[in-house]
């Protein structure tokens, strides 16, 4: 038994020093963005601030880009995510209440595309964009990650509408309740924690997401704030803290969402795993 | 579309203890009201998202292949065929034999570093130990982090003068091992690598994390009163039991792999001279950085056949575990 204590003791502190490695890089970015650039250059990126100096985080709100930036992802994000999960409940309704000839084939074609690298369409999507037009607007991303976003969505409320007792959808249509009627009044108020892990998930993703605004836009007018991060990066290039500011600044919207709902950020992760 | 192997037991699978469903055949005779009026529903549901998934997913993944075929350069409206002469030319490109060489380098450490240590910390955070759960949360917090930011942080790491990786090691006196890390085309992949694997990790551990909650104690200890150690326990119990959880975290690695292109793109852009180039990176250098978009669109084709082979296995590996649980 003591053995297994000593065991267990040497385990937590392995545990310990490797958890403290593996925050080391979010750490130093955190506290880099607090410093000033004197600072940097006298103690190294890594070195613990003298005192908090919000400077950094005022420079990098000042300058207007990042303001814009900030405010397309927005403009990209919430409109994605509310327009992918309300079209995926759509059909997620149609797989699992109203089953047809050929509907799981159907169902398969869209799931698999989960897996696809998105490499694959980029060239034709690029045309396509430059050809109506919306080349350089945020309706690319928005379109695209609605698109996108349908595996995933249909899969998760599929699932979840499936586990719905046929009871309640009975009783409803003996009340004289159309499908309509029976996918807004029944299934949605029951489905809100399935639909709370899709909204923390394509919300993640899309905010967090570069290939699409780095292929569909030029301007920074149009960008978002993650291929916004990168092109300041070279107007910056030796300030450190500035960058460290905007880095912090472009991950608190997921932050916020995996510190208040890691519930379902998490049995998301675990029910959508096929999608990274 | 492409050769599913099953598709029946995939969604069997993806209905795991659902009720059975209830078909509601509008056949062709006796069609009643409800019937008809049920398909109406239908086609106004499916209407809109249909349309979108066909003209933003599957009709541009036609058109790469028609594209594969064209010398277009993406800009001009007229494009010549020119048969399989991308083709031809990527096999003889070596930078293609390059890029493929780093993309398979890529999925063999994504296989070995996320999927055993993902395992690793899943079974040692899954003992419920003190401060187990702020433990995992520092392990998947780089899972809601995006990868231009995560590339931003770990340029800062291997950063030639201030970075943490050389102050270290100068710090413990192995100051022959420093070096420029990122622009020395002898580490600029392992260290790209690196930097993806720190967020995988704590993906392929929530994954395995779920399987565990999953594996009944009574089975784990029937082994221990049978007089099975530690390692035995896991190795003929809790292991085979995991295997669900490891297809998916084997397939996502593999996936995840051969789209790897953001992180490389901010951290080397493929450089020094090709060195950290993967299969996606190089489609979208050669397309919209030389405007070799017929070329690219090739590229792409032989990135999606791959894909395609990942996922045939994957769902292989599902209707493989049905029999097992049937």
């Amino acid at each position: 038994m003591t053995r297994r204590r000593v065991l267990q003791a040497v385990l937590y502190l392995l545990l310990t020093v490797l958890v403290i490695l593996y925050s080391m890089p979010s750490i130093g970015v955190l506290i880099t963005s607090f410093k000033s650039d004197a600072e940097i250059s006298r103690g190294g990126l890594w070195s613990v601030p003298a005192q908090l100096n919000f400077a950094n985080y005022q420079e990098a709100w000042v300058n207007g880009n990042v303001r814009t930036y900030a405010l397309n992802s927005f403009l990209v994000t919430i409109p994605a995510t509310v327009l992918s999960i309300a079209l995926g409940v759509l059909l997620g309704y149609v797989f699992s209440q109203l089953p047809f000839r050929g509907s799981e084939a159907l169902f398969i074609l869209i799931v698999a595309g989960m897996f696809f690298p998105p490499q694959i369409v980029l060239v034709p999507l690029f045309r396509l964009f430059n050809t109506v037009g919306l080349y350089n607007t945020l309706w690319p991303m928005i379109i695209v990650h609605v698109a996108f976003g349908l595996p995933i969505c249909t899969l998760i409320t599929r699932n979840f509408f499936a586990t719905v007792p046929s009871a309640l959808r009975e009783a409803a249509i003996i009340d004289g309740a159309n499908e309509g009627q029976i996918l807004v009044r029944v299934m949605l108020p029951i489905s809100l924690p399935a639909l709370a892990v899709l909204a923390t998930l394509q919300f993640t993703w899309i905010w967090n997401d570069f290939l699409w605004p780095l292929i569909f836009t030029q301007s920074d007018s149009s960008r978002t704030i993650m291929v916004g991060l990168i092109s300041l990066k070279g107007q910056y290039s030796v300030a450190w803290g500035v960058q460290g500011a905007m880095s912090v600044i472009a991950s608190i919207p997921t932050l916020f969402i995996f510190i208040f709902f890691q519930r379902y950020f998490i049995s998301g992760l675990t029910l959508g795993a096929v999608k990274g | 579309m492409f050769p599913l192997p099953s598709l029946s037991s995939f969604t069997r699978w993806c209905r795991r203890g659902n009720p059975p469903r209830r078909y509601q055949t509008s056949g062709t005779k006796g069609v009643s009201p409800v019937a008809r009026s049920q398909w109406l529903w239908r086609i106004g549901f499916l209407a809109l998202p249909l349309i979108l998934y066909m003209v933003i997913v599957i009709a541009p993944l036609a058109y790469s292949f028609f594209f594969s075929l064209t010398d277009w350069n993406g800009f001009n409206p007229e494009y010549n065929f020119v048969g399989l002469g991308n083709f031809e030319r990527i096999f003889s490109d070596p930078l293609f034999g390059n890029a493929i060489k780093n993309t398979v380098i890529w999925i063999a450490v994504a296989l070995t570093v996320p999927v055993l240590g993902g395992l690793g910390l899943a079974l040692i955070l899954h003992e419920g130990m003190r401060g187990a759960n702020l433990y995992k949360s520092l392990f998947y917090l780089p899972i809601c982090l995006s990868l231009a930011v995560i590339g931003q942080i770990w340029i800062w790491i291997y950063q030639p003068r201030w970075g943490l990786l050389n102050l270290t090691l100068n710090g413990i006196g192995l100051e022959d091992l420093s070096r420029a890390w990122l622009a020395d085309p002898g580490t600029a992949l392992s260290s790209v690598i690196l930097a993806w694997v720190w967020q995988q990790l704590g993906l392929g551990m929530v994954i395995f994390l779920a399987g565990l909650t999953a594996v009944p104690t009574e089975l784990t200890d029937a082994a221990q009163i049978d007089g099975a150690n530690y390692w035995q326990t896991l190795r003929h119990v809790v292991v085979p039991l995991l295997q669900p959880s490891t297809v998916v975290v084997v397939a996502l690695a593999v996936i995840n792999s051969l789209k790897s292109f953001d992180i490389v793109y901010i951290m080397t852009g493929g450089g020094p001279f090709h060195s950290s180039d993967t299969l996606a990176m190089f489609m979208y250098h050669e397309s919209f950085k030389k405007y070799y978009m017929g070329y690219g669109s090739a590229i792409s084709v032989v990135l999606f056949m791959i894909a395609v082979t990942v996922i045939a296995f994957y769902f292989r590996q599902i209707r493989a575990l049905e029999h097992l649980y049937d």
